[in-house]
């Protein structure tokens, strides 16, 4: 991996870079759109690329249960199963053990769960991990970690925290004896929880094996946190990585997140929210989401939103037909899709412009005034941007705030 | 300005025999005139949209050009959506067709949708939208018509949606209902406030009674009363006021199966999720009476006029229609389904000199007892798994094409076997260049990319994932044009009509009209549907209730 840094806000931790793999160039900061079983849903990968994406994510997982690591070395690995020519990334298939199975036990050895198939004992290892993520040959793949919930609490923590320490060795360690350390990069997971010792101690350990790692994840998080818990965790994290690796944010996606979380120093993250929100006919838009199911969109003749690049709204489909369509036919749903990943690929990349040309404290402003100006500000989104200079209520006197999570919604009066 | 005709015939013989000619919509406003050469494909529309398929995916699928609209999906809302758009072409526009390359089709009900619904009554038809069934009447369907300013557009006409057989009383209402509501339809108003409809296509009725058709054709062509004539001058008759004619199938296929006592028997699996057109099944018996009912209807009629069929259920059926009948334009609904349920085409017309021997790297479909092989493939069969060849044995694929320089099997140039990476991509912000125009990048010679194969669709097929209909469908619309095409090039030969011939049974020689294929592909599709699509997470808690097995509950 090639990785450098080209420009830093003045103001805040937020920064532009180049990040060269395998596969090609992805300037960061980024959102990565998740393509679990290896689509993006309901789209072909022609159809992503042509959005301007060029680094989505696989889930391990899922592709190891199904199509099976036999069927991926037949067809090359997953860019070719897929179609895919630009840079993958694959998750180490922790995160979907502990939240997809309630039966798994994590030992010393690896995660212990049920298969999916005929219930049998199976273990998944820090090396299984890795030489699975091998053949599916992603361009960044991640250590396996001992994921607890967020709002675990106790001893737990700190022994998942040291596990997850251990388990990165094992990962180094096998992935450097694979010789493919030279194409594909791995990243260490961040554990810790909640707790700003034990993040700081998981902090040190980690990064004392930057040489052997090529990024660093936050991980975790977005477990049903308080955000305002959330965002210190991030800084905290934010801070103390190494200048010169990729810091990415695991699971974040909504729009406030994702800025606040650049506005932090994070460079990348993924999330399944615009795809699957796109799915229910929930269409994201720099003044808030739209639930198109509504009936006041039903002779909506607009566009999701003016000036949108998307193919959906460039093509002339109003908000009507998506109301006609929203959930009874796939078509919409592509739409959808295809509209929620441009709009999060604006976000981003309206925040690589802002931050090259000195603008980013401005863009938060513009952007929160836009997005939240009606409903009132989200506390910890005016806290988190305080604590890197930008005060989004600077000249607003007339602004509201909420406390809470603060996300907006358009609630369904749909049946 | 002379009005061009809607359709000229280039090579016909006789009333019935098999024929090739061209489609014209000039619409004269500006746009181009678009000229389809028949016999040539329908795509069918669910909500307005075709099935799986984005804007720009139905942008390079060049299949697709004829669109069915039923409109009876936008009674959901009084005034219905459609007729709020205005402008000059809004179903183009709200639909996003384009007026250059689409020719729109408005019907009031789904020619596919064989569900029992309530009675029509004397002035209006029951049809079908989310919110129940509404009642539509003549009146309000040419308000809505002069609207939405369709291509063409087909009258109301009377058809039971109740189950088959009728009674002798019930067709003859039928009749009379669908003759009285053509002539309000083709009437002008006295006012000259709007014209009379350009492009009216009309169902032939009659059901499964000959001479119930023959009655309807004949009161078609019977001059008009003088009593009756207001608004219809200079029609001297109703049929001179029709362009084309319309069959649906479905309709008689049911009506057919029900004569003489004979229920549908489903071949395949029964589930609510299955569509009535999912059983049925075509066969040279029931060819021959379905060409003998709409001789019976075209006897009288004239053979000027595009003939409409909607719902064939099989290649085969298309054959001998085109063959007994001389049918123009066949809808996509068969094909369309077949992407539903994961099969992909894999057949020509003619068919390939010496199948199979051509390209031994990509298997063609099975072979069943009989001797024939299938039409395509099942893909969610486990046989696929670690199949990495591109869908049709009988096509190849662009990428392939390119690269070997070789021709010795047509391209399917569909956007799953010939996919292109995008000329251009959205930049989001001024350093986005440096990502898509990377010189450490060989930039390649072409955009034309490998071809999804079997193993990847069978996987997404099971793992429940959208974009494994959108590329079958690509990909089956493709296959059927390709095959009208063929149809097309036979007619072209001398001697069209011994050559159709040869070629029809060489087909049937060929390739399996059981369709075993069907039954096999709907079966595993109620399997992963019932496992995976909606209400899954309910069952799924309920299994976990009573298991011990991890079982994986993804939303």
């Amino acid at each position: 991996m090639q990785f450098e840094v080209l420009a830093k806000c003045h103001t805040t931790r937020a920064r532009v870079s180049r990040m060269r793999l395998a596969h090609g160039v992805t300037m960061l900061p980024t959102f990565m759109p998740v393509a679990t079983q290896a689509a993006i849903k309901g789209l072909t990968p022609q159809q992503v690329e042509a959005l301007g994406i060029n680094l989505i994510l696989n889930n391990t997982y899922h592709l190891n249960l199904r199509p099976g690591i036999q069927v991926l070395k037949e067809a090359g690995g997953a860019h070719k199963f897929q179609g895919w020519t630009h840079n993958l990334l694959t998750d180490s298939g922790g995160f979907q053990l502990v939240s997809l199975s309630k039966f798994t036990k994590i030992t010393e050895e690896g995660a212990l769960f049920a298969s999916p198939f005929d219930g049998s004992p199976t273990m998944l290892t820090p090396e299984e991990s890795i030489s699975i993520q091998h053949t599916i040959g992603a361009d960044i793949i991640m250590q396996l970690d001992d994921v607890v919930s967020s709002l675990t609490v106790g001893p737990r923590v700190e022994e998942a925290m040291w596990r997850t320490i251990r388990w990165l060795d094992r990962c180094i360690e096998f992935h450097q004896s694979s010789g493919k350390d030279d194409v594909q990069n791995l990243f260490a997971i961040v554990q810790g929880g909640l707790d700003a010792e034990l993040r700081d101690k998981c902090l040190d350990e980690m990064i004392a094996r930057k040489d052997k790692v090529a990024g660093y994840a936050i991980g975790g998080l977005s477990g049903g946190e308080e955000k305002d818990v959330f965002w210190r965790v991030i800084k905290q994290c934010a801070d103390k990585l190494p200048e010169d690796r990729p810091r990415y944010s695991m699971g974040i996606g909504f729009a406030e997140d994702l800025l606040v979380c650049v506005a932090l120093g994070v460079d990348m993250a993924d999330c399944v929210f615009p795809t699957r929100t796109a799915r229910f006919g929930v269409a994201l838009t720099f003044k808030g989401p739209l639930n198109l199911r509504l009936g006041k969109h039903a002779t909506d003749m607009r566009p999701i939103e003016e000036g949108c690049p998307c193919p959906t709204c460039t093509s002339g489909m109003t908000r009507a037909l998506l109301n006609h369509t929203a959930t009874l036919e796939t078509a919409a749903a592509h739409a959808i899709t295809q509209h929620n990943l441009v709009f999060q690929a604006r976000v981003m990349g309206g925040a690589r412009e802002a931050i090259i040309n000195g603008t980013f404290p401005q863009y938060l402003k513009d952007f929160f005034a836009n997005y939240f100006g009606d409903v009132g500000y989200p506390e910890w989104c005016v806290s988190a941007l305080r604590s890197v200079g930008v005060d989004l209520l600077e000249g607003r006197p007339e602004s509201k705030t909420v406390s809470g999570d603060g996300a907006k919604w358009e609630y369904s009066d749909a049946a | 300005m002379a009005a061009s005709p809607l359709f000229t015939l280039s090579v016909s013989s006789g009333k019935f025999g098999p024929r090739t000619g061209t489609l014209s919509i000039n619409r004269n406003d500006g746009t181009p005139a678009i000229r389809t050469p028949t016999p040539a494909l329908l795509t069918t529309t669910s909500r307005g949209v075709i099935p799986h398929l984005s804007r720009d995916s139905v942008r390079i699928t060049d299949a697709i050009q004829h669109i069915h609209l039923p409109f009876e999906s936008f009674l959901d809302r009084n005034p219905p959506v459609l007729t709020l758009v205005g402008g000059s072409h809004p179903l183009h526009q709200f639909l996003g067709y384009e007026t250059n390359k689409h020719v729109i089709t408005l019907t009031l009900r789904d020619p596919s949708d064989r569900r029992k619904m309530p009675t029509n009554g004397n002035d209006f038809v029951s049809a079908q939208c989310t919110r129940g069934v509404r009642k539509v009447s003549p009146s309000a369907w040419k308000t809505y018509v002069q609207k939405c300013k369709p291509d063409l557009v087909v009258a109301l006409s009377d058809t039971p949606f109740t189950p088959p057989p009728h009674s002798q009383k019930r067709l003859t209402k039928s009749i009379e209902r669908s003759i009285s509501w053509l002539a309000d339809f083709l009437r002008a108003p006295a006012d000259h406030s709007a014209s009379r409809p350009a492009n009216v296509l009309v169902h032939l009725v009659g059901g499964a009674e000959p001479h119930a058709r023959a009655e309807f054709a004949d009161r078609l062509t019977e001059p008009i009363e003088q009593n009756a004539a207001t608004g219809l001058s200079p029609l001297n008759m109703l049929d001179d006021g029709v362009a084309g004619y319309v069959f649906d199938l479905l309709h008689l296929h049911t009506a057919l199966a029900a004569e003489g006592g004979r229920a549908i028997e489903p071949t395949g699996p029964v589930d609510e999720l299955l569509k009535v057109s999912d059983s049925q099944r075509s066969s040279a018996d029931s060819s021959a009476r379905l060409a003998e009912l709409l001789q019976a209807s075209l006897d009288p009629l004239s053979t000027q006029k595009p003939r409409f069929v909607n719902s064939p259920v099989s290649p085969h059926e298309i054959l001998r229609l085109v063959r007994d009948v001389g049918i123009d334009l066949v809808d996509g609904f068969w094909a369309q389904r077949a992407a539903d349920i994961g099969v992909a085409f894999d057949f020509r017309f003619p068919v390939p000199p010496e199948p199979g021997t051509v390209s031994t790297d990509c298997p063609p479909p099975r072979t069943r007892e009989s001797g024939r092989i299938d039409l395509g493939h099942n893909l969610f069969d486990s046989r696929y798994r670690h199949d990495h060849s591109r869908l049709s044995s009988s096509f190849s694929d662009g990428h392939s094409a390119e690269q070997s320089g070789q021709d010795d099997l047509p391209v399917c140039p569909c956007g799953a076997c010939s996919p292109r990476s995008p000329a251009f991509h959205l930049l989001h912000s001024s350093v986005d260049v440096q990502a898509w125009q990377d010189l450490q990048r060989p930039v390649p010679s072409s955009l034309l990319q490998p071809p999804f194969v079997r193993s990847y669709i069978h996987h997404l097929l099971h793992t429940h994932e959208m974009s494994s209909h959108s590329l079958l469908a690509m990909h089956n619309l493709t296959v059927l044009s390709a095959f009208l095409d063929g149809i097309r090039g036979v007619l072209a030969r001398d001697s069209p009509k011994g050559e159709l011939d040869k070629e029809i049974g060489r087909f049937e020689q060929m390739y399996d009209e059981k369709m075993v294929l069907w039954d096999e592909a709907a079966t595993m599709w109620l399997t992963v549907e019932h496992a995976r699509g909606k209400g899954r997470l309910a069952r799924e808690r309920e299994k976990q209730a009573v298991t011990t097995v991890g079982a994986a509950v993804e939303t």
